[in-house]
């Protein structure tokens, strides 16, 4: 029958090449036998419509051929679960590097106008590229695995052995509640801390060590914004310990209000912005500029923005915790909700 | 017993996964204990169809050829009715693990036995007689 020649030469084209005439020669036997058993308790030849469904029946002739193929998976069970991991992980770094690589561009000032739009365009581009090489890797190694199975038995067994000693310990519940030692210690340590920093001015080796001399008698000086910087820090400070000290009073310690976190890091985000938005970018200045401006001022000019680069880094990274902390607030007030 | 699910239930492509994998499991043991005689693939496909486990083509003649490269099988072309075909039967290790897969059967079924006639409710060890 011309139908069945046919579809048999479809199956053909996707056997194994070497096993190719002898599935090819078994499966026309064992088809060819079926057709006679048909056709005899029909008592005639089937129509076209009658073999068209019967091969329908079969199957598509790749599917037919894909079975006659060795089994293989892409990533197979025992590396996917370390697959898995190891794409999300690497998704989550990518995007977190990318978008703080494109904000200091942006923010820098070598790129152009339609920066943002362009940088959120690429940014799929970048994820694609990213996901294709993590499964190109474990796809290869779960080629070579199949194929050289001794050899890499020591690697497929890393990625499933595990030791209960290994295990990590224990996370502490976020919503657990805190304990009057651990409020007592934080009011006691911040304040402590604020006594430090209010002596700072007076007694700069508090801070810098034996730098603070050197400092003293080197043609450099801080910047108002570095002063600026420091009595919002203070400010900051005396803010977070009056509001942990109410707490206490109050007998609310165990359980913190949900918002005092984010409002925290939002105020920490203010001394933050002060030295970034400060005149020509400057912390440190001469004492004495007419004098020292030829001795000094290209290397402090660089130091300076170098300073800067980092704080915006720093930026950054204070902003993508703050949004993540308002991120889980909202969750965990849905949860609340619900 | 419960009455049958209404047509196009929820349940019915539920069933006809797990219903898929549970033959899938007993079709390499029926597989070989049908070739304890000699078959070639469309007989052996109709002898099994017969005894109640239906089974497609194209599942079928590459199982065959799979038990075949692990030396299960024995096959040989031969010449019947003007036409070659490959007939298959047990080799030794075949025949021998046959014999494992039908005690390791016999016994899942005796397990899952012992689970259905076990009273709701009460685990087995309480099903103990008390001394």
């Amino acid at each position: 029958m011309e139908l069945l020649d046919r579809y048999l030469q479809a199956v053909a084209r996707n056997l194994p090449r070497h096993r190719q005439q002898d599935i090819l020669a078994e499966l026309r036997a064992n088809l060819e036998a079926q057709l006679e058993d048909k056709e005899a308790a029909l008592g005639r030849p089937l129509t076209q419509g009658e073999a068209e469904d019967w091969l329908r029946e079969i199957g598509p002739p790749l599917q037919v051929a894909a079975r006659y193929l060795p089994q293989q998976s892409l990533i197979g069970p025992s590396l996917f679960p370390m697959y898995w991991f190891v794409l999300r992980t690497a998704l989550l770094w990518a995007v977190v590097i990318y978008t703080v690589v494109s904000a200091l561009l942006i923010v820098l000032g070598q790129a152009s106008a339609p920066a943002i739009p362009l940088a959120i365009l690429r940014a799929p581009g970048v994820l694609f590229t990213v996901a294709a090489w993590v499964t190109l890797i474990f796809a290869a190694l779960e080629f070579f695995s199949a194929r050289y199975p001794r050899q890499f038995a020591p690697f497929v067994l890393q990625t499933t052995h595990w030791s209960p000693e290994a295990l990590p310990p224990l996370e502490k519940d976020p919503h657990a509640p805190r304990s009057y030692a651990r409020a007592i210690a934080e009011l006691v340590f911040g304040f402590l801390f604020l006594i430090w920093m209010l002596l700072i001015p007076q007694y700069p080796f508090l801070l810098f060590g034996p730098g603070a001399w050197y400092f003293r008698h080197s043609p450099f000086q801080f910047a108002p914004a570095v002063l600026f910087f420091y009595a919002w820090f203070v400010a900051f400070n005396v803010l977070q310990i009056l509001w942990r000290g109410i707490d206490l009073a109050r007998g609310a310690w165990q359980h913190p209000h949900p918002l005092q976190n984010v409002i925290f890091k939002t105020f920490g985000l203010i001394p933050l912005v002060v030295l970034l938005r400060a005149p020509g970018h400057a912390l440190v200045l001469l004492k004495n500029p007419d004098l020292d401006a030829a001795q000094y001022a290209a290397n402090l000019h660089t130091l300076n923005q170098g300073v800067h680069q980092a704080l915006l880094v720093v930026l950054v990274i204070v902003v993508l915790q703050l949004l993540w902390d308002v991120g889980r607030f909202f969750r965990d007030a849905r949860n609340r909700a619900a | 017993m419960t009455a049958p699910d209404p047509p196009n239930s929820p349940v019915d492509p539920i069933f006809e996964n797990l219903r898929l994998e549970l033959r899938r499991g007993c079709l390499i043991l029926a597989t070989l204990a049908q070739l304890r005689q000699e078959h070639y693939g469309y007989t052996l496909r109709k002898a099994l169809a017969e005894q109640g486990l239906a089974i497609d083509e194209s599942t079928l003649y590459p199982l065959l050829r799979r038990l075949e490269t692990q030396g299960l099988l024995l096959s040989q072309w031969r010449e019947e009715d003007k036409r070659n075909k490959r007939f298959y039967h047990l080799s030794p290790l075949g025949q021998q693990l046959l014999t494992q897969l039908l005690a390791e059967w016999q016994s899942l079924n005796d397990s899952i036995h012992r689970i259905l006639n076990q009273p709701e409710g009460r685990p087995e060890s309480q099903n103990q007689p008390q001394a």
